[in-house]
């Protein structure tokens, strides 16, 4: 990507991590912040969002959206996996050890309300992910999240995600791809989205083998990508396709032009933190590090 | 009891069952609403809007100087399905008309089905319409939120959390898109207002709110922001498996008003329905404002001029909403 060394200059030196530029400071986009700035290593600069993100932990271990609120917890996933990615790091630090552990524990009590499978409904109903906010359903990209830092976090077989894994698989769509979160209802496929797929396909990449179905949302995946994609979709997609150790021939065009476009645009950290992790390819850290690795997970025969 | 107080007690209950309609009639709300046929999305929206604003009662004079928010459908876009969301074309017109007015326009939407709002912009087509004019964009689903108790208290939520643009809006205009929905029936300006409340605190979809009943939380989010009004895109409609899956149809209608109860009615009827079995305007009817037909001044064309029944999905729940509570087609 021409402009990887503007981005992460730009998001070293933001003064915030917020979605929008001149936003307040929110936890999903201060998460991938550090996890970019780490990834390519500033980690000096990465510091200062991790300790906001511990500072944001509330005594139940969840990581709210921001500053001001505290709850939904839906962060809290992304929160553990920038601590772990600093854990990881050749600095080895131990500073995030509980912080992790808290947030992991958090994580394995919550989840998504089951509820009965109606005819409407082509998805299993049943199958226990992450909702966005307690006391709702499971839906497809909180539980991506939760299982990525599960993955990240030595917790890839704990039952809980073996059943994310199997949820995740079941919301593929028969043609491919994800929508936001359902598949069939009253008996019409929905639409295909590449941010949601993208991230099912990141997420399942460390427990799943290449099955039909996640061969058609990788075909879909490829399809869909273009010039006109958007930055966050763009990102997501790339990274749902390196994990499954692909990448189009577009690629670095498309971040290139998508980089360009935010650091004339908007510039929120957010994207720039994106850019920068889909520009790493197959050695994102966001990648699950059975597959990174070439390693087989344990789940890997289950699904 | 002699037959004297019985008579007098008789004549007097029959008296009050005689009067107490006219007295009810007398206390409910009436609201106008305008309709206008024959629009096209190349034709002069602008001068059309401002006809049914000042028809249904807005005063110009009164916007000077003030913020106004526009709030467009754009739950899921797909270029494929333009039925689906409020056409550019519209929300600039819109636009234009209150800046004519002297307020400063914002656009503002926090799409529902979708995380990736700058795509939910392209795919609508409003990204390129909103540079080409100039307008401001408040993406709802990532602002900072402000809290407000809840006026409606129909569902058990005790308030919501929203944008503070928002919060901070002199009026809020409902841009919905003319649509049925495989779950309510339609859906029309107070169902759009679900998509002022942000994402990041209410999940995609804004599950919270289906949780606590959809008529019901409908209702609540428009009890509890009054200052809002309502032009309903019905220029090319949406029939079918809506509010996302559903196919075109061609209506080339603007609904416009100052209540959006009477708006939605109206609308209703336009499309087949019997407004009244509506659950969400069970619940606002004579509250949020009038749902009868007789209560409700039309403006424009009639109604009855332009109607046109609209397509379902063949669902149990949606069985009993046409007027003769017959089906669905």
């Amino acid at each position: 990507m021409d402009s990887l060394e503007d981005v992460l200059a730009r998001l070293a030196t933001s003064p915030s991590s917020s979605y929008h530029a001149g936003g307040e400071n929110a936890s999903e986009p201060a998460s991938l912040a550090a996890l970019a700035l780490l990834a390519h290593g500033r980690g000096a600069a990465a510091q200062a969002r991790l300790d906001w993100l511990a500072d944001l932990q509330s005594p139940d271990g969840s990581v709210g959206i921001d500053a001001k609120q505290s709850t939904p917890g839906w962060p809290t996933g992304l929160a553990v996996l920038a601590w772990q990615a600093a854990q990881d790091s050749p600095s080895r630090s131990d500073r995030y050890a509980t912080a992790i552990e808290r947030g992991v524990n958090w994580m394995l009590q919550m989840q998504g309300v089951s509820i009965e499978r109606g005819d409407w409904s082509g998805h299993d109903t049943s199958l226990r992910g992450w909702s966005w906010v307690e006391g709702t359903h499971s839906w497809l990209e909180p539980t991506a999240m939760n299982l990525l830092a599960l993955e990240h976090t030595g917790h890839g077989a704990h039952p809980r995600a073996q059943e994310a894994g199997r949820m995740l698989h079941d919301r593929l769509l028969p043609s491919g791809g994800c929508n936001y979160g359902n598949t069939v209802v009253f008996g019409q496929e929905l639409r295909a989205h590449l941010q949601p797929s993208g991230m099912c396909l990141l997420a399942l990449s460390g427990s799943s083998e290449r099955t039909p179905r996640i061969e058609t949302s990788i075909g879909y995946l490829q399809r869909a990508l273009n010039d006109k994609t958007t930055t966050d979709s763009h990102c997501y997609a790339l990274l749902g396709l390196a994990a499954w150790q692909l990448v189009p021939a577009g690629a670095d065009r498309w971040l290139s032009t998508a980089a360009q476009r935010v650091l004339t645009r908007d510039a929120a950290s957010y994207k720039l933190a994106l850019l920068a992790l889909a520009a790493m390819g197959r050695d994102c850290p966001l990648i699950p590090p059975s597959r990174r690795l070439g390693v087989a997970s344990p789940m890997q025969k289950g699904i | 009891m002699d037959r004297r107080t019985l008579l007098i007690g008789g004549g007097a209950a029959l008296a009050g069952l005689v009067a107490w309609p006219l007295v009810r009639r007398a206390m409910q709300m009436t609201a106008p609403v305008f309709v206008a046929r024959n629009q096209r999305y190349d034709g002069p929206l602008e001068r059309t809007i401002r006809d049914g604003l000042i028809a249904t009662g807005l005063d110009p004079a009164r916007l000077a100087g003030k913020t106004v928010l526009l709030k467009p459908n754009l739950v899921e876009p797909s270029r494929y399905s333009p039925q689906m969301t409020t056409n550019p074309a519209v929300i600039v017109a819109a636009a234009e008309v209150f800046r004519g007015w002297g307020a400063r326009v914002l656009v503002g939407e926090g799409p529902g089905h979708m995380r990736d709002t700058e795509m939910a912009l392209a795919e609508s087509g409003v990204q390129e319409a909103l540079d080409d004019t100039r307008l401001d964009f408040a993406d709802l689903n990532y602002s900072q939120v402000g809290w407000i108790d809840n006026g409606g208290r129909a569902s058990k939520l005790p308030g919501f959390y929203f944008p503070q643009q928002v919060v901070e809006a002199d009026l809020i205009v409902s841009l919905p898109k003319m649509k049925t929905h495989h779950w309510v029936g339609y859906t029309g300006a107070l169902k759009n207002l679900y998509g002022v409340i942000p994402g990041i605190k209410y999940g995609w979809p804004k599950n919270v709110l289906h949780y606590a009943g959809i008529p019901q939380t409908i209702f609540d989010i428009n009890a509890t922001l009054p200052k809002t009004i309502a032009i309903v895109d019905g220029i090319v409609a949406m029939e079918g498996d809506g509010p996302i899956m559903g196919s075109a149809k061609p209506m080339g209608l603007l609904v416009i008003g100052t209540n959006s109860t009477a708006v939605d009615a109206t609308q209703g009827r336009i499309m087949g329905f019997d407004p009244q079995r509506i659950s969400y305007l069970k619940l606002a009817a004579d509250r949020l404002g009038p749902v009868e037909d007789r209560c409700i001044e039309q403006r424009g064309e009639r109604w009855q001029d332009v109607a046109s029944k609209f397509s379902l999905i063949d669902a149990p729940h949606l069985r009993d909403l046409r007027d003769s509570g017959a089906l669905v087609t």
